[in-house]
């Protein structure tokens, strides 16, 4: 074959060739589970005609480009499968796999046409061979693994048609978004200059506008990053079946959660990790029927994979019904390696045992196989998943199977941080790495220097301990006030405490790649660009570590639970807490004993007034803490507040559960309405500061009677009722007829009286103290000098009277 | 061989930069400062919403970072995907020579032989081609790590 099969023509030739390698690749990849599909359901004729029709297209536009070997590949496939369509064949698992075989070549090939390298020199004939002779060749692989490959069921996802599309570049995008966060920080800028210049209402309209449309365009544009996670799934169904095969295991595969969108670097980044568990899961995981026949389970394993989103994560479960993690075999293997004391390994709670499968070089497989034992362990992926601001959780059921989850934030570049501060410079450091925030003066916090080394010992637990300044090379300027102490967890699972001036604030941030030069540094895991305009560093708490050359040895965390039980009597404090999400997404915590009750509320009866947020119930007008107005539905959960007298609405997305938390977040951080961060089933979650909800509140509550009323006494004077309260009313006053039945009377008020029963008045004055009343006389002119009153129709004085009154 | 250039001075030093090179010109006003690292490495600084990492071109050279105060203009370039603010003293012109790139005659100095390619003539002085891409990828990586 000679290798240059690539097309030196024109610039039309060029363009269209590359149009055909990407369709080939972008089909190929969607494919892969489709076969598999097939295999399992032989019967279902629409996949089997997609595949056809795969093959027929390459067979049709290779022709036309002149590319003879990818002609000769799908042409001996689509005979084949034309005959399977006509019924004189059956698709076996040595047909699939032939097929697969074709695929896979036609892979390659049109990814050397793409990289414009020499053509794979293999021979096709082989594989073409074992298409159209399904015998003895293939038969014999067959009897090696002793039975036939197990299918492997896929659950189908979605429908097949969807809506149109076009292929655009992906730095069209980049540049899109580029474009628009610019848009962005000029709006800001404007914002910020509109605000130094006197208040122009018009002008703020139109601003409004400007900022919504801007808002709405991020929006959108952000949406061209997401991608379905059934990308990050093409590929393992494929992967399945070609390991058990090689393991003679079975497995039924289930996928689930397809359409659930991430960004599309998130994808990228979580492929591998995802790859690596699955892999994990079949090799180590799930037995040979052999073995399941033998421990009472059915031959077949189960393996499962489900990705949904919570909130501004990406959630993705990945389960099988296996062998679980021998635990015991871990602590051996840590033993050995000397990573651990066999004293301390006798007090580690089970917990602490499974985490060991974290540490670089434990694994519990016997030998290193080829399919997962690459020298890439779990560490790796925790690393991985880590500093893409993920979380990995395991539960664990020996002999019954494990669940692994992977919680990624919904897009790489937007993860929630803290801003610290450190030798005079702010840094940003990924709040999922931070354990807990100390001040050197807290009195379960003990730091010692031995040899040069500080070791912070926080309630009984040492841990290294490091000045960022030190390790980043920095002067530490004079503080006054106490130092901040933070506990980090870096990748590789021994937490270090870290000191630096202040934690400062607690932000989502937007991340960028650093440039190669910084990230030489090893410190570093990116940067952002806040609001002032002053480029900031995303600290990688991996680095920092290993900058530092701090020691790796696991350390006695069940000496710290000795130590502490007869602290945990006393303990940490638990209270009961609310569990919800917000409108925006976000799953906090709020002190149960504050919430009176939660209740459906119509959105209609949300308004604004005068800047403050509020919420009409049962007649009243009842202030909204998060200044939330608008829903965009019907019906809006609420939970409704009290601390004793002050009441307030908190409407959220949904309410969740009720859970315990600690008195004390685990991790101090406020900010706004936010108290810290407690750790809730390995979730971190925000707690609502209730002090800092209710300060915030308007002063007093809303008043809806901002101003006074008018009381006319005189309810049954023709005067009083058919030109004074009409003009009253007209006037924008509230206006009550008679006396209040309850006579509660507010100092705004105003009484009016025509004057003419004395007796009536004095009656009424007795009761109303503090309210200020004005009378009216019939006459123009003033009975005496000690006559206060007004005359009736003179409008000015009487309007004058009542503004007075009601100040 | 017409080709456009822009002549500056970097570290006391005459050099001409090929103009397919160069984004932008930039005047410097706040650099946030990346600790740990080299002197070669200035800092951060936001070009509207983009960062760039400016590179001290003459401690790159010369190993020494200079002053503060004297930070003044960058050549703004895009180099594999990242954009750079690279540090000059100033800049003289952009035009076209005529004559193009002349091969290097005399004993270059060891500092700035990985930097330079070639002699251009401008003004009846030689001006030193350097490449941009050079002192990110052949020094200040070569120098960060």
């Amino acid at each position: 074959m000679v290798p240059s099969a690539r097309i030196r023509g024109t610039m039309g030739m060029d363009e269209l060739l590359q149009e055909f390698i990407s369709e080939t690749q972008e089909t190929l990849e969607a494919l892969a589970g489709e076969v598999v599909a097939w295999e399992a359901d032989p019967s279902d004729r629409d996949r089997l005609d997609a595949i056809f029709r795969f093959f027929h297209t390459v067979k049709g536009s290779c022709g036309f480009l002149n590319l003879p070997r990818f002609e000769r590949l799908s042409h001996a496939a689509e005979d084949v499968l034309s005959d399977i369509r006509a019924g004189k064949r059956v698709a076996d698992p040595s047909t699939v796999s032939a097929v697969l075989g074709l695929m896979d070549r036609i892979g390659e090939l049109a990814e050397a046409v793409a990289m414009g390298a020499a053509l794979p020199n293999e021979n096709d004939e082989f594989l073409i061979a074992a298409l159209t002779t399904p015998s003895d060749a293939t038969l014999t692989v067959e009897v090696e693994h002793g039975h036939a490959a197990a299918p492997v069921a896929v659950a189908r996802q979605g429908g097949q048609s969807g809506p149109r599309t076009i292929r655009l570049p992906l730095s069209l995008i980049d540049q899109l978004m580029n474009g628009v966060s610019d848009m962005v920080l000029a709006r800001n800028e404007l914002s910020r200059k509109l605000r130094e210049r006197s208040v122009d209402t018009e002008l703020d309209t139109v601003f409004e506008r400007l900022s919504t449309c801007v808002a709405d365009m991020r929006d959108v544009i952000s949406k061209t990053r997401m991608q379905r996670v059934e990308r990050l799934f093409a590929a393992i169904p494929r992967m399945v079946r070609d390991l058990g095969r090689d393991l003679g295991k079975r497995i039924d595969l289930t996928l689930e959660g397809g359409d659930v969108e991430m960004d599309r670097e998130m994808v990228e980044m979580v492929v591998d990790p995802l790859t690596h568990i699955v892999r994990n899961s079949i090799d180590h995981g799930i037995e040979t029927p052999e073995k399941r026949r033998a421990a009472g389970k059915p031959e077949t394993g189960q393996l499962r994979l489900e990705a949904r989103q919570s909130g501004n994560q990406i959630v993705i479960v990945v389960t099988d019904d296996g062998a679980g993690i021998d635990t015991a075999r871990l602590v051996e293997k840590a033993i050995a390696a000397g990573r651990l004391t066999p004293e301390a390994a006798a007090r580690m709670s089970e917990a602490d045992r499974l985490e060991l499968i974290f540490q670089a070089g434990l694994s519990t497989a016997n030998q290193v196989t080829a399919i997962s034992g690459r020298g890439v362990g779990m560490d790796v992926v925790r690393a991985n998943v880590e500093r893409i601001g993920g979380l990995i959780a395991l539960d664990n059921h020996p002999g019954r199977g494990l669940c692994i989850t992977l919680r990624v934030p919904l897009t790489l570049t937007i993860i929630p941080g803290l801003i610290i501060r450190a030798g005079g410079l702010h840094f940003a450091i990924p709040r999922a790495a931070v354990v807990e925030i100390l001040h050197d003066n807290n009195d379960t916090l003990q730091i010692s220097e031995v040899g040069g080394a500080k070791i912070a010992t926080i309630r009984g637990l040492r841990h290294s301990m490091i000045d960022l300044e030190d390790v980043l090379g920095m002067d530490k300027p004079v503080e006054t006030g106490p130092r901040a102490i933070m506990v980090v967890r870096s990748a590789t699972g021994v937490p270090f405490a870290m000191g630096v001036s202040a934690v400062d604030n607690h932000e989502e941030l937007v991340i960028r790649p650093a440039s190669p030069l910084v990230m030489a540094s090893g410190v570093y895991a990116g940067m952002t660009l806040p609001d002032n305009g002053k480029p900031m560093l995303l600290l990688d708490a991996a680095g920092i570590a290993s900058a530092a050359k701090l020691p790796t040895m696991i350390d006695d965390r069940a000496a710290r639970q000795s130590d502490q039980e007869a602290d945990a009597q006393s303990g940490v404090e638990m209270v009961a807490a609310l569990r919800f999400e917000e409108c925006s997404g976000e799953r906090r915590l709020l002190q149960l004993s504050l919430i009176e009750r939660v209740e459906d509320i119509d959105a209609s009866l949300f308004g604004r007034s005068g800047g403050n947020a509020f919420v009409r119930l049962d007649g009243r007008l009842v202030p909204v803490a998060n200044g939330l107005t608008d829903f965009g539905r019907d019906k809006i959960s609420a939970l409704r507040l009290r601390d004793g007298s002050v009441e307030a609405c908190y409407p959220v997305a949904a309410v969740l559960d009720i859970v315990q938390m600690p008195m004390v977040p685990d991790m101090v951080a406020m900010h706004g309405h936010v108290s810290g961060v407690a750790v809730i089933d390995g979730e971190h979650l925000e707690v609502i500061n209730p002090f800092a909800l209710f300060a915030s509140l308007p002063d007093g509550g809303i008043v809806e009677r901002v101003r006074g009323r008018c009381l006319l006494a005189d309810s049954d004077d023709g005067w009083t009722r058919d030109i004074l309260a009409p003009l009253l009313r007209q006037a924008g006053q509230e206006v009550v007829m008679g006396l209040p039945d309850d006579a509660a009377v507010d100092p705004r008020d105003v009484l009016l009286l025509t004057g003419h029963d004395a007796a009536q008045t004095a009656g009424v004055m007795a009761g109303m103290i503090g309210c200020r009343i004005v009378h009216l006389r019939a006459s123009p002119r003033a009975a005496g000098p000690q006559d206060s009153s007004i005359y009736r129709y003179d409008r000015d004085a009487l309007m004058a009277a009542i503004a007075g009154g009601q100040g | 061989m017409d080709r456009l250039y822009l002549f500056a001075t970097l570290a006391g030093t005459r050099i001409a930069v090929e103009t397919g090179e160069v984004e932008a010109v930039v005047r410097l006003t706040d650099v946030s400062p990346v600790p740990g690292m080299g002197a070669h490495i200035a800092g951060l600084s936001a070009l509207r919403s983009r960062v760039l990492t400016i590179i001290d071109v003459a401690a790159l050279i010369h190993g020494v970072a200079s002053p503060r105060v004297e930070r003044g203009l960058a050549i703004i370039a895009d180099i594999s995907g990242h954009s750079y603010g690279l540090m000059v003293d100033g800049v003289t012109d952009i035009c076209r020579v005529p004559e193009g790139e002349l091969p290097l005659r005399g004993q270059i100095g060891p500092a700035w032989a990985p930097y330079a390619r070639a002699i251009v003539e401008h003004e009846g002085h030689p001006w030193l081609l350097v490449s941009l891409a050079a002192f990110i990828e052949g020094g200040a990586l070569a120098q960060a790590a």
